[in-house]
């Protein structure tokens, strides 16, 4: 009964599918929240779905984790039948860069709110061109 | 009325117009076949011979894409330092966490050398098995979070200390580059003996650059979970 969920194929889709909605709930949140500090939380769902579409998306049926086992009971060694580890040390690249630019962001809001004391983007009007 | 009109036809525009991109996206999305012969198959193949290191996404992280990895810690070294200058400096500003919880005290008092020790081991045999640098600072990070949540006012870190850290990993990590330029022939290459696969002192530069990562993104996280709570003036 629940063979299909062991196919490759349909655990993509499904994936794929998944890790868009949760990119449109993001894109949503970015759109119509007011609050500064939401709309970074909205960002960083966005980039937890792009994780999950890439990582998910190399994903295959019946391979193992890319670590060689020497000693041991079951002794695994390099071969094709091993998940591919380039989407996997790259995700962990943007991972790190993901945290960075979320807490220079989150930063530059609470250097904004003690200036201004205010985070709603509707009453951002410093910059605003005052008429004559 | 004329108005409304107007507002609702605009409506009914935009969102068949996004429907139709959420469709158009979707379907290639959903017809996207990644062929089986990739990089990642060749890396495999070659790591055996060239790295000798267990884990095939730690040789990847460090080695074959080393240069990668300098620019990440580059990026993360300068969103550091871009909060320090925005935020201020944390010797003038109060924690926000006030309440002192008795409980939390003395867990932490026996969870924090365990935790230290625990992102020490993921660090150091990060070519043998899932970790690494980054997962490993980040676990002694979390060790001084806890801190910070426990003591308060009371937990005074040295930042002489962190911000001679951070630059004694960055420049041994420039200097490990440096060296493969100088002893075999590019950059990050492996002048270090590789041993065999599965050994503690094995895979030649990879735990040397790993170890670096790892106190760098340790004392890095740690500035930065200190600039996030102490962020209260006096």
């Amino acid at each position: 009964m629940f063979d299909i969920f062991n196919e490759t194929s349909f655990l993509h889709t499904i994936i794929t599918i998944g890790s868009f909605i949760i990119f449109g709930i993001a894109i949503v949140g970015v759109l119509t929240r007011k609050n500064l500090f939401k709309i970074f939380l909205s960002l960083s769902i966005a980039e937890a779905s792009l994780f999950l579409y890439f990582i998910g998306n190399h994903f295959e049926v019946s391979k193992i984790a890319p670590i060689a086992n020497i000693a041991g009971d079951n002794i695994t060694t390099f071969s094709s039948s091993m998940a591919d580890p380039v989407p996997q040390a790259m995700i962990l690249t943007t991972i790190v860069i993901a945290i960075a630019i979320l807490a220079l962001g989150l930063t530059f809001v609470t250097s904004y709110y003690k200036l201004t004391n205010n985070i709603d983007i509707d009453k951002m009007d410093e910059l605003k061109e005052v008429k004559s | 009325m004329n108005l409304k009109k107007e507002i609702k036809l605009h409506t009914i525009i935009s969102s068949l117009l996004i429907s139709f991109m959420i469709v158009t996206l979707l379907g290639i999305l959903l017809n996207f076949n990644h062929s089986s012969s990739s990089l990642g198959m060749e890396l495999l193949a070659i790591n055996e011979t060239q790295t000798q290191s267990a884990n095939a996404v730690t040789s990847v992280v460090t080695y074959f894409r080393g240069l990668d990895t300098l620019g990440e810690v580059t990026i993360l070294f300068l969103s550091v330092f871009g909060i320090s200058y925005a935020i201020g400096d944390a010797k003038s500003k109060l924690n926000i966490f006030k309440d002192e919880n008795q409980l939390l005290q003395i867990g932490v008092k026996i969870l924090f050398p365990i935790i230290i020790l625990f992102g020490i081991y993921i660090v150091l045999n990060g070519h043998l098995s899932p970790g690494g640098g980054f997962q490993g600072g980040v676990i002694i990070a979390s060790a001084f979070l806890l801190k910070f949540l426990a003591y308060g006012e009371n937990i005074k870190i040295n930042h002489k200390i962190i911000s001679l850290l951070e630059s004694f990993s960055a420049a041994g990590f420039i200097l490990t580059g440096v060296l493969g330029v100088l002893v075999m022939d590019r950059f990050f290459g492996n002048f270090l003996p590789l041993g065999k696969m599965g050994d503690f002192f094995s895979a030649g530069i990879i735990p040397l650059i790993y170890i670096f990562v790892g106190l760098k993104v340790a004392s890095e996280i740690t500035a930065l979970a200190e600039y996030f709570i102490k962020v209260k003036d006096v």
